[in-house]
Parts: structure tokens; C-alpha cells; sequence
């Protein structure tokens, strides 16, 4: 189960996701981010309700920093312990902005 | 005493009510508590409402009942419902004509409407009991077993009832007994259902301890049994451990409910704690021991044949037990009917079956098994996993695999951790394990085709290790032998994907991989103590 909730302020997107980025769920956001980026570049992703991550939502997360690219920026913010280390291992606290 | 109040009680009538049930109370004893009866009350005003507070005051102890919804609104807007108790007046329901869905040791269980039922306690001063059943209904949902919790209090006839929602559910015995085809699927679900009430912590001191009432059941077969059986009866339910787990206590298929596609415990006041062997016991005596003389008996309270519930008892218990081997099965049978057998012939004798013919020759056959089993058990324990090795535990589920059964597959496994202390960082990490090797299987063993995926968990002691092993039939593929990705290169430069086996090899302790006898078969193990 994911739960998005999508907000738009000053031309950013801001995402506070909710539940599980896994294999079942992240197709739908990928759609649903993808969709977000065609209007605009900059993205807050809000990972504070977020419990869970797969290599799946990896996937979606590296996706969309491509499509950004040097274009804008994609933030993630209040990403917890047990996720953080997950991006360490990976790399992706290299290549993602995590605050 | 108590005092019927009637009409309208306002300004207009106040005093003169006032002086009246001053003067009938003016000989009741002082330690005799004062009721108001405001079956026939129809308003009350402030006035009213005085005159109350003046009666409370020389009787502190005063309680007002059978108040309508309308004056009950009254004293709880005022205020009054929180200093003075105040009882509503019950709705009345009549369970004529009404399908019984449901029996238990307390009260039997009707349909009213498509969506409610209500149960009717044999006690007719049950409302204590209704109170029991509630909170303890209550406590189950909270530690996460599905059941449905009374909304209303009623009265039926001389007794009372206490109303549930329950929407188009048949109960597992109904399902047993009309679409025979769906007994496995039936066996499935009520020993999921089992394992997650045995597999349930229940807090110190919220619930009965099922081991004490046995004790008591051991100390009343004292009497009835030759002084070594006696004896020895009691020692082996002493030597039974002290166990915080939930048992439901009477367990039966009619206690289990199918609600759309949801399965519900129903019928909680037997709720308490134990080890799982006191629930055995009186789930034997509700399958095989009630109806053991007269196989009748089970068509009557079942719905089904004595042979179809032997079968499915049975059926059960291997499930329970994780085991096809039959001896360890009748060995713990043998277990369970020590139990049972003491508590079938005390029920019975306590309800005068030594007085009648047929109560008393199944007291006597009771007995003679009770007697023979006593002689050559020597312990009511046993291994839930009894076929397992020991000193560790394995749950095994086999699922076609497919990325629909990740959900699943995750549930599985997380039940499986949920008997050890497994901690929240280490079961994230196992999950994202889990769900890699299982979506790649889902995706990559047998695609374009479909086929099925073993999953293990097995969790060892010393250090506390789980180990999942994957096993699937498909192509050979080895996971382990493909390159690391290189995690150092920048977002434009990485590939997306790959990340998967990786991340699996990050989290887990040890991953290994052999082919063998056409089967892939890849364990993770992970250690919970470090």
C-alpha cells in the first residue's frame, strides 16, 4: 500500500508518500512522478510516513533524476534511518539530494 | 426499593412527586439502595431534575433504569448520566423464526436481519457477562485477530442480548457441511486463523489463565478417579508451562464466520491465555469427544456428519502441527484427550449425568479412555513444529509464482518472524530480501510459462538466525554471479535496474546458491542478534 499526496507551491511539486514503495506500488507513482515532470522540475519528495523501499522504488527514484537531470532539482526530506542507510549501501545518497 | 416514575415530571408536579417518594421511602432501610424505574417516564424538566438531586442526597447509592432514549438525552445533556447512574431502557427483540448461526458455551447466536445478529446469554443476569465479552472482543481486535464487537445491549424474551453487525456471513460449518469441496480450503483458513490466536502475546492479567481452570478441572477429578490417576492428572497439567498466548477456548467451526471474503472469530467470552494444548482439548471435545457415543450429537451442533468432522479435525491438526507423520498426529490427539476427557466428564457429572442412564455410560467410557491415555503419557507438552528438528522451527508455503502473491509471500514471512524478536530495521531489510527474490523469480524462472516457488523460513537459535530459502523448478539461474553494480558513478552515467541482487547481498548476512536436481535453490540468512 502506498499512499501519495501531491501538492504544487511556487512551481514545485511536493509528494508526502505514505506506506510502501515496492514492487506492486511503484509503477503507479512512476506514472504518477512522470506525469508531475512534464510540468515542472522541481520536486520535493516527503518520505517522512514512508516505511519501506525496494529496489523497485530505487528504480523510480533514479528514473526521475534522469529525467531532471541538470534541469531542476529533485529534494528528498525526512528520510529515516532505516531508509537512509538503504540509499547509502546503493550509492544513491551520491546521486539524489537528501536533506 | 424501587420507584416507578411516570408522565411528565415538571414544575407544574415537582413537589407533589417529590413529597410522595419521600414519604414511600421514609421506612427503607438505610443500607437499602434507592432505584428510580423511568420505564413509563415520559419527560423531566429541571424541576424534575431537583427533585432527583434532593433523593440523591439522603440515598447517595440511588440508581435510575429503563430510561427511553428521549430522557436519557436529558440526564446526559444536564450532565446527571455522569454523576448518578442511569440505565437505558433495552430495546426489545424477538429471535422467533430466527436462524441460530451460532452456539457456545454461553449463549447461542441469531440472525435478526440481513445485517445484524445478536447473541442470547442462557444467563438471564447476564449483563455482566455482555460487559466481559466486549472488553475482551475489544482487546482481541486491538492485538489484530478479526472479530465483531457488539453495539447494542437488548433484551430478548427474559434474557439479554448483545447485537453485532455481521453482513451476509456463513459460519465454517455451513460452508463444511453444504459445499463439501471447500473442506481444505476451510482446514486453511481455521488453522491460519489458529496459529494467529496462539501466535498472539496477550498483556499480564487482561485475560483468564486457561492452566488455572484446568487445575481446578484436575482437583474435581480427584473424586472420580482411582487415587494414581487422580494424582498423575494433576501433575501433568501443573507441568504445563505458564503462557501469555491468546487461546480462543472454544474454538468450533461455528465460532468462525466467512464475511465476504474476510474470516471472523466470533463468540470471545472464553477468550484467555495457555498453552495451546488446553485449546486442543476442547476443540477434540467439540469435534470427536461431545459425539464419541452417539455421533448424532455432532449433526445437532455441527450441521455435519460424524465422519466429516472426523476428517476435518484431523485434517487440522496435521495442518497445526506441520506434520503428515501420523504418529506424532495421534500422540498429540492422545495429549489433547487427557484434557478433554476431564473436562467432558466434569461438565457432565456437574450437570447430573451420574443420575441418568446414557450421561452415565459416556462418563464411564470417558473415564476408561481417560484412564488408559493417563497410563502412558508422561508430558501434555509438544512442538508446534513437531516436524521439525529441534532447536529450531520451519514454515514452509508453497505459491505459484507470480507478482500478484508478493503480498503474500511477505505475509507469510512476516508472521514467521513474528514468533522471534525480530528487530523493525532487520525486518525491513529481510522484506526487501524477500521481495527481490521473489519478484525475480516471479519474472524470470518459468516466464512465459507460470509455476511455483517453495519458500522456507527456519529460524535457529543461538545466535537467533533466520534463514529463507527460495527454491523454484525454472530455468537455472545463479543471482550470485552477476557483476555489482558500480555504485559510484553519477545519476547520468548508472543504468537503472539492476539493483536488486545487490542491495540483497548489502542487507543479508550470507547468500548462497546451488543447483540441484532441477531445482534453483537460494537461502538468505540474516542474524537478529547482531
Amino acid at each position: 500500500m502506498l499512499n501519495t499526496t501531491k501538492t504544487i507551491e511556487d512551481g514545485v511539486i511536493r509528494f508526502a508518500l505514505e506506506g510502501r514503495l515496492d514492487t506492486v506500488t511503484s509503477p503507479d507513482f512512476e506514472a504518477e512522478i512522470k506525469a508531475s515532470l512534464e510540468d515542472a522540475k522541481n520536486l520535493v519528495l516527503d518520505f517522512e510516513k514512508l516505511d519501506y523501499i525496494s529496489s523497485a522504488g530505487l528504480r523510480v527514484l533514479l528514473a526521475a533524476q534522469k529525467i531532471i537531470g541538470g534541469g531542476g532539482q529533485m529534494k528528498l526530506i525526512n528520510v529515516n534511518e532505516t531508509i537512509m542507510e538503504i540509499f547509502e549501501v546503493t550509492g544513491f545518497t551520491d546521486i539524489l539530494t537528501i536533506e | 426499593m424501587t420507584i416507578k416514575l411516570t408522565g411528565r415530571i415538571d414544575s407544574g408536579n415537582a413537589a407533589e412527586v417529590e413529597s410522595k417518594i419521600f414519604k414511600e421511602i421514609e421506612s427503607m432501610d438505610s443500607s437499602e439502595a434507592l432505584v428510580l424505574d423511568a420505564a413509563d417516564l415520559e419527560y423531566i424538566s429541571s424541576a424534575g431534575l431537583r427533585t432527583i438531586l434532593h433523593l440523591r442526597k439522603t440515598n447517595p447509592g440511588l440508581r435510575i433504569i429503563n430510561v427511553r432514549p428521549e430522557v436519557y438525552e436529558i440526564f446526559d445533556m444536564t450532565g446527571f448520566t455522569e454523576m448518578i447512574p442511569v440505565e437505558k431502557a433495552y430495546r426489545v427483540v424477538s429471535v422467533e423464526g430466527c436462524e441460530e448461526i451460532g452456539r457456545g458455551a454461553n449463549g447461542t447466536i441469531y440472525r435478526i436481519d440481513k445485517d445484524n445478529v445478536v447473541k442470547v446469554y442462557n444467563n438471564a443476569d447476564a449483563l455482566e457477562d455482555i460487559q466481559h465479552e466486549r472488553e475482551v472482543a475489544k482487546l482481541a481486535l486491538i492485538l489484530g485477530i478479526p472479530t465483531a464487537i457488539s453495539y447494542d445491549v437488548v433484551k430478548v424474551g427474559e434474557s439479554y442480548g448483545s447485537v453485532f453487525e455481521l453482513l451476509n456471513a456463513s459460519s465454517f460449518s455451513k460452508i463444511i457441511a453444504s459445499e463439501p469441496d471447500k473442506l481444505d480450503w476451510c482446514v486453511k483458513e481455521y488453522v491460519d486463523m489458529l496459529k494467529l490466536i496462539h501466535g498472539t502475546l496477550v498483556p499480564k492479567g487482561k485475560l483468564p489463565d486457561m492452566r488455572e481452570t484446568a487445575i481446578e478441572w484436575a482437583e474435581f477429578m480427584k473424586d472420580y478417579l482411582p487415587e494414581a490417576e487422580g494424582k498423575k492428572l494433576m501433575e501433568l497439567v501443573e507441568a504445563v508451562p505458564q503462557d501469555d498466548h491468546m487461546i480462543h477456548g472454544d474454538y468450533h467451526t461455528k465460532n468462525l464466520e466467512l464475511q465476504n471474503d474476510e474470516v471472523l472469530l466470533i463468540d470471545m467470552d472464553t477468550l484467555a491465555v495457555g498453552h495451546p494444548i488446553f485449546e486442543l482439548a476442547s476443540m477434540y471435545n467439540a469435534f470427536i469427544g461431545f459425539s464419541e457415543i452417539d455421533h448424532e450429537t455432532i449433526k445437532k451442533f455441527q450441521g455435519f456428519d460424524f465422519e466429516t468432522s472426523k476428517k476435518f479435525w484431523h485434517k487440522v491438526l496435521a495442518a497445526y502441527l506441520g506434520t503428515e507423520n501420523e504418529a506424532i498426529i495421534r500422540e498429540v490427539e492422545d495429549k489433547a484427550r487427557i484434557v478433554g476427557y476431564a473436562r467432558l466428564i466434569r461438565r457432565s457429572i456437574r450437570r447430573g449425568g451420574l443420575e441418568d442412564a446414557e450421561s452415565l455410560a459416556e462418563i464411564e467410557h470417558w473415564k476408561a479412555e481417560l484412564i488408559e491415555l493417563l497410563g502412558r503419557t508422561d508430558t501434555l507438552l509438544f512442538d508446534v513444529n513437531a516436524a521439525s528438528e529441534g532447536g529450531s522451527s520451519s514454515h514452509e508455503l508453497v505459491i505459484e509464482a507470480c507478482p500478484e502473491n508478493l503480498d503474500e509471500v511477505m505475509s507469510f514471512v512476516a508472521k514467521t518472524l513474528d514468533a522471534v524478536d525480530c528487530p523493525p530495521k532487520a525486518a525491513m531489510q529481510i522484506d526487501i530480501a524477500v521481495e527481490e527474490i521473489f519478484v525475480n523469480i516471479a519474472n524470470y524462472a518459468y516466464a512465459p510459462e507460470i509455476g511455483n516457488a517453495t519458500v522456507m523460513v527456519d529460524i535457529e537459535e543461538d545466535p537467533l538466525t533466520v534463514s529463507i530459502t527460495f527454491i523454484d523448478h525454472g530455468t537455472p539461474y545463479d543471482p550470485l554471479a552477476k557483476e555489482d553494480p558500480d555504485v559510484t558513478l553519477t545519476a547520468e552515467e548508472r543504468e537503472i535496474g539492476g539493483l536488486g541482487i545487490f542491495m540483497t547481498k548489502q542487507v543479508m548476512d550470507d547468500i548462497s546458491y546451488e543447483y540441484k536436481d532441477g531445482r534453483n535453490i537460494l537461502t538468505l540468512k540474516k542474524n537478529l542478534q547482531g
